[in-house]
């Protein structure tokens, strides 16, 4: 079993290639590393704004001024809210499909499952917002108009997406090549 | 003789495809010729519609459309600092080494220039038009400008007018800008291989039907060559408000076999319209060069225009007839032409069209200007805000303000995202095999 590492302040990656009655099987997990500054900011955001929030209902001062401040402490405690997201996984499992999971700090796991045929093409994305631009990897699936996101909830940097990316290029294009060969036998076979 | 250094360009405008224009085009094929010489360039402009984020247009020019929408004329909303994380994430990720910015009407090219000065990048302006000294809009913008031009590395105009004119309007050292008229794609716009016979003489007309474009000069003009020359007949393409006058003009004269009115063209389809004539009018009341006039002369077309702006200047007077902007004037200018176009040989004309425009060469002097502007030294902002106190008594105090709020939020945005976390992009190498050889390429970049 290989393992692969990279770190970042906030995110960890690793990837576990598998050997022996697995060895088909490749795992990359994304893991955000837990911060107490960054649970400790959160919970205070979120403390500071209830509070807020109570103080000016229940003093019945609701004007301009007060309004403006509940706004502009929702939106601090928004800014420094801690994502209850423990880590991301994707599995490949080559001709068969990719399976993407989000763990949560709670210990609930949501899974998706996507098989091999309806991938199209997995691709790197720079996503530009009016503040910044990122990338992401996401996957073009078929009969579907929107791309499906690999890491839903987390945004890791590029050099942890490159190896991903390159593992689902392999995995989908031996399935993509042989699938072109079949429609060509196919079409010829009907002449 | 030793490499020439290599530059890396944001060129930002609110002007770019898919909207079609004189600074749309300007943009495009001058960053293709940069891109032929070797540099990086990369465009930065607001999205339109459905089109936003990062497009690759022909040869890897590389766009963002930024999803700041528009609110007026095309222009982004002006918010000053708004739009400040997304250009310094731009320059950081793209490695940009100048900032090049296009017409003073676009907003966005104001702010990034701001931003890009406040950064320490070096920046070049870009004037495409002539603007007024006397109206609120015009005084506005010329402060606007001066803003922006007070602490420019270098200028361009489009021509010695323009230059004139920007000089002006914003109290910059002529010494600082640079004049490099645009150029015409002779390739594209190429004369009728049949010449026309001379029975019937076809004048055209291509212009937005504004009052700018001179409309109104048209609606005088056109009724009284019909009159005098009755083997001359007119097409009328492009649109806009005047339309009605025209059409108004048609129906009072009883020019309707005579005058054809074609609407809206649109750009690819402009050269088969020119071809289809023999003279070309432009009655513009204003122009700091004109493009229409090069594409026409490059289709082998004899050019009548009002002599205004930079107009004279642009053509040599064997393909050009000059008059003022008085009907009586071109219609007398019209006649001229008319005797004047069996000596005219579109082929020719082309062909030293050809020698005197190309945009390649627009790309080599503008080169010298990006290694002019390189070449000066970077100074701190204590050192540069003496130049914007100079702007005025209020306004100069103001712009130094402004300047130093925009210099903390700069500073603010560095603590909470430094530069080393913004990931730089690897150059894309566009290979005719594709796939395998650009995932090569970007893994090795990466790694």
């Amino acid at each position: 079993m290989s393992r692969g590492l990279a770190f970042n302040s906030k995110y960890s990656y690793t990837h576990l290639n598998g050997k022996g009655p697995s060895e088909a099987i490749d795992v990359h997990d994304i893991t955000v590393k837990k911060s107490r500054l960054r649970i400790f900011s959160s919970y205070s955001g979120a403390a500071v704004f209830l509070t807020a929030t109570l103080y000016l209902v229940v003093l019945k001062e609701l004007c301009i001024s007060s309004i403006w401040s509940i706004l502009v402490c929702f939106s601090l405690a928004k800014v420094v809210h801690h994502k209850p997201v423990k880590k991301e996984s994707v599995v490949i499992m080559p001709a068969f499909g990719v399976q993407l999971e989000t763990h949560y700090w709670s210990g609930r796991v949501i899974c998706r499952f996507i098989p091999i045929s309806k991938i199209l093409k997995p691709v790197l994305n720079e996503c530009v917002t009016p503040v910044t631009c990122r990338w992401s990897l996401a996957l073009i699936l078929r009969d579907e108009d929107e791309l499906t996101l690999i890491f839903q909830k987390l945004q890791p940097p590029v050099r942890m997406l490159v190896p991903v990316w390159k593992e689902l290029c392999a995995a989908t294009d031996c399935k993509g090549n042989q699938h072109h060969l079949n429609l060509c036998a196919r079409n010829s076979a009907k002449k | 003789m030793d490499q020439q250094r290599k530059h890396r360009i944001l060129m930002v405008s609110d002007f770019f495809y898919p909207n079609f224009g004189g600074v749309e085009s300007h943009i495009y094929y001058l960053s293709q010729c940069l891109l032929k010489l070797g540099h990086k360039v990369v465009v930065m402009t607001h999205a339109y519609g459905n089109r936003s984020g990062v497009r690759y247009v022909t040869n890897g020019l590389k766009v963002y459309y930024v999803p700041w929408r528009p609110f007026l004329m095309q222009n982004t909303l002006p918010t000053f600092y708004g739009t400040l994380p997304i250009t310094r994430t731009i320059l950081v990720r793209e490695r940009i080494s100048i900032v090049h910015g296009h017409q003073a009407f676009s907003t966005l090219c104001h702010e990034a220039l701001m931003h890009a000065r406040t950064m320490g990048y070096k920046i070049i302006f870009t004037d495409h038009s002539l603007y007024g000294f006397a109206d609120v809009g015009s005084i506005h913008m010329n402060k606007v400008l001066q803003f922006t031009l007070a602490d420019i590395s270098q200028a361009i105009c489009v021509s010695h007018t323009s230059k004139e004119n920007t000089v002006l309007r914003s109290g910059i050292t002529p010494e600082r800008v640079f004049v490099i008229p645009n150029a015409v794609d002779t390739a594209m716009f190429s004369p009728a291989p049949n010449r026309l016979s001379c029975d019937e003489i076809v004048i055209i007309v291509v212009s937005r039907l504004v009052y700018r474009k001179g409309a109104d000069l048209l609606v005088e003009v056109i009724p009284e060559v019909c009159q005098l020359f009755p083997n001359v007949r007119f097409v009328v393409g492009g649109d806009g408000p005047k339309r009605v006058r025209l059409e108004e003009m048609r129906e009072k004269y009883s020019l309707q076999d005579r005058v054809e009115m074609l609407g809206a063209v649109p750009h690819s389809q402009v050269r088969s319209v020119l071809i289809s004539g023999h003279i070309f009018l432009n009655s513009s009341l204003t122009e700091a060069f004109c493009i229409a006039i090069l594409e026409a002369a490059s289709c082998g077309l004899l050019t009548v225009s009002t002599r205004v702006g930079g107009v004279p200047e642009v053509l040599p007077d064997d393909m050009i007839v000059l008059a003022e902007p008085d009907p009586g004037d071109m219609v007398h200018a019209i006649g001229k032409a008319i005797h004047m176009l069996p000596n005219i040989n579109p082929h020719v004309m082309h062909s030293q069209m050809k020698k005197l425009y190309s945009w390649h060469d627009v790309a080599k002097r503008t080169e010298i200007v990006y290694d002019c502007a390189l070449q000066s030294s970077d100074e701190s902002l204590l050192q540069r805000l003496p130049r914007y106190l100079k702007c005025g008594a209020w306004a100069g105090k103001l712009f130094g303000l402004v300047m130093i709020v925009n210099f903390l939020l700069w500073w603010l945005l560095e603590l909470w995202q430094p530069a080393e976390s913004i990931e730089e992009v690897p150059d894309l190498v566009l290979v005719q095999n594709e796939h395998e050889e650009r995932m090569q390429d970007f893994v090795e970049a990466q790694d």
